[in-house]
């Protein structure tokens, strides 16, 4: 499917509905975190391992350092 | 709000997902889709900041009229960096945010499994790949043989996530690792 054909089908839909709120449940990060929290307490789960950073491609490696330049840590 | 009202998460992590909640909205009011969240940021969400990231890829079919909406919101080109540099960097959260595709996962994911969040200390609400597919995406890359790290990253999100829809979910990894790998590869 074409971007412009998505485009099209989009605005076609989006003109038959009022949004998606109303659509689907919505996920409450407070009450998602909360949970996930005392799952990993529960479980002792160590930390996630970083990405390695080989699959980054030349514009993902110039953001970080855009983001480093700018001050930050990613 | 209080300075730990964000918790468990990481504070700028929140902060970020609240103005990327108010650029969802901004888009919804133009009549377009809220863009969704996936890789990495998406990964310290279903996490709880396990795994912290400073830089957010986002699927759009609307690119342009996305960063628009992020200049409004005080994103910006960064100077200096390229032509390589696709993305917008804001200097004050010190963060970036990038259009990766215009579909999640080149259209493999069922669209009813796009899932939509109310950020803490946020009404605006934005829209985030499933834990399943996420999972999906990570032994998709871990089978391609180019990002072993991305199997514990999956196995400690499944450890985290007992109620996901194993079914979809087995299918999602089959379809990810061309058949190599499913759930009980996660489970040993």
């Amino acid at each position: 499917m074409s971007v412009a054909f998505a485009k099209k089908a989009w605005a076609i839909m989006a003109s038959k509905i009022s949004g998606d709120k109303a659509q689907q449940p919505v996920i409450s990060m407070a009450e998602l975190g909360a949970r996930l929290a005392a799952r990993r307490a529960e479980l002792a789960l160590p930390e996630l391992p970083r990405n390695v950073g080989r699959r980054r491609t030349a514009s993902k490696r110039a953001l970080l350092k855009a983001i480093e330049d700018a001050g930050g840590k990613w | 709000m209080p300075p730990d009202a964000t918790y468990p998460y990481r504070p700028e992590f929140v902060a970020a997902l609240q103005v990327f909640a108010r650029v969802s909205e901004a888009m919804v009011e133009r009549g377009l889709p809220r863009p969704i969240l996936v890789g990495g940021a998406a990964a310290e969400f279903y996490s709880v900041s396990a795994l912290t990231t400073g830089d957010f890829d986002i699927c759009t079919m609307f690119q342009p009229e996305l960063e628009e909406e992020l200049q409004r919101f005080g994103f910006v080109h960064p100077g200096g960096a390229g032509q390589m540099l696709k993305g917008l960097v804001h200097p004050g959260l010190k963060l970036g945010f990038e259009v990766v595709s215009g579909s999640v996962m080149d259209g493999k994911v069922d669209p009813a499994h796009i899932r939509l969040v109310e950020p803490i200390g946020e009404t605006a609400l934005f829209r985030i790949i499933s834990v399943e597919d996420l999972i999906a995406d990570r032994m998709g890359q871990y089978a391609s043989g180019t990002a072993k790290d991305r199997f514990e990253q999956a196995r400690l999100l499944l450890q985290l996530h007992p109620n996901a829809e194993l079914d979809y979910l087995e299918r999602r990894i089959r379809e990810e690792s061309m058949g190599d790998y499913g759930i009980e590869d996660l489970r040993r």
